[in-house]
């Protein structure tokens, strides 16, 4: 297209503001060719990679939060989960308490009668002891009364009485104890 | 920097002479730093990481907002015509910005401005015959066929119009800039010219760089539906 072109080191016309002949024509074809040049390297240096980059972050973003969501849910549902399994133990717990209880109340039932039973066994052998200390000490007494009397007679009668005498009061005495034991 | 648009070398071409002016010069070094920042970009890109910070920041944000902004205008099925969209925004932007500096911005000179806008007149036609085949093509002789210069001319209009609002906007702040440093004193060129640019290269810049930009993605994503 160029058939020649030369620099001159001529003194150059007068410019201008404005003309609308070959020159401002040929100066908007440069200009084009300027503006189709700039927007090439910019788009191919810039904008595209800038671009791509800021898809690519936002891709990652993107990727990320869903990840998160999902973990998220994830997250939830095992939340869900627990309070389940935290419920059903908290459930169990209250039925072991409650067992417990029961068994210990029938424990508690069971041991109460036992001391009842045993308590009523020993006061029985209590009474029943007392009642043979009872009845020995009355014997025991019975038993020195009668030797203290039969003292008593023996030097009474060894002064007063003879044999003959002796034995009659002697059989008559004794069939008046065997009267009163039999009686108590 | 000059009202005026200077020429600097001299070519020939099928026997034309033409100039290379101070316009195309300005244009390459533009280029020549948003190359460099994107090279930058690229090499620090391998390092990025997953929480931005700093520069990583600022190219992530500028490549996300001008995506979504074009994605909100034209819709998704469109955006792939992002990328040429973001290189008109950034030169006509710094173009704008570079100014601050005493460089002449590319944009005061309507060849620039135009050639921007005829892309985007390729791109409305492109995608209006693309997307829309012969109903485009029918809505050019609506409500009856005599009305097809008017159309014709109606859809012409638009690159031009787009043109010469960001052209002229941007050589108005040029002049009154350049009237400024020439008529004042050399005392007051200190300090108060930074107001000028604040608002001319600045806010004017910005705004009709965006003013530019979505008129063009409005006028491709009409030809398009």
């Amino acid at each position: 297209m160029l058939n020649m072109v030369s620099l001159l080191a001529q003194t150059a016309p007068d410019g201008r503001v404005f003309g609308l002949d070959l020159q401002t024509f040929f100066t908007s074809g440069l200009q084009l060719l300027n503006g189709i040049i700039l927007s090439v390297i910019l788009y191919w240096l810039l904008y595209k990679p800038v671009k791509l980059f800021l898809q690519n972050r936002a891709e990652r973003i993107q990727n990320k939060l869903t990840e998160s969501e999902a973990v998220m849910a994830k997250g939830n549902e095992l939340i869900a989960e627990y309070d389940n399994k935290l419920q059903e133990i908290d459930n169990e717990r209250i039925e072991i308490l409650e067992a417990a209880r029961l068994a210990a109340e029938e424990e508690g039932k069971t041991i109460i009668e036992a001391a009842r039973k045993e308590a009523q066994e020993l006061k029985a052998r209590s009474m029943e002891s007392i009642s043979k200390e009872k009845a020995r000490l009355k014997e025991e007494s019975r038993l020195y009364i009668i030797e203290l009397a039969s003292l008593m007679a023996e030097k009474y009668i060894t002064q007063n009485i003879d044999d003959e005498t002796q034995n009659k009061i002697f059989e008559e005495t004794l069939a008046k104890l065997e009267d009163t034991q039999w009686q108590n | 920097m000059g009202l005026e648009i200077d020429n600097l070398w001299r070519i020939e071409i099928f026997g034309h002479e033409f100039w290379i002016t101070e316009t195309i010069v300005n244009t390459w070094f533009i280029m020549l730093f948003l190359i460099i920042v994107a090279i930058i970009a690229r090499i620090k890109l391998r390092k990025f990481k997953e929480v931005p910070s700093g520069f990583q920041n600022a190219i992530e944000a500028v490549i996300e907002i001008f995506e979504n902004f074009v994605k909100s205008t034209v819709g998704e099925k469109l955006s792939y015509i992002a990328p040429w969209f973001f290189m008109v925004f950034m030169l006509l932007l710094w173009s704008a910005l570079f100014s601050i500096f005493g460089l002449r911005p590319p944009t005061a000179d309507w060849a620039t401005t135009f050639a921007m806008a005829f892309v985007s007149l390729v791109l409305m036609f492109y995608m209006g015959f693309k997307h829309r085949k012969g109903d485009y093509l029918k809505e050019f002789f609506e409500p009856h066929y005599i009305f097809f210069p008017m159309n014709l001319i109606g859809e012409l209009a638009k690159p031009v119009s787009l043109s010469f609002r960001l052209f002229g906007n941007m050589l108005s702040g040029t002049i009154i800039i350049t009237l400024y440093y020439a008529l004042t004193p050399m005392l007051v060129q200190v300090g108060i010219p930074s107001i000028l640019h604040a608002f001319f290269d600045v806010i004017i810049g910005a705004l009709q760089t965006y003013i530019f930009v979505i008129l063009s993605l409005m006028y491709v994503k009409t030809a398009a539906e």
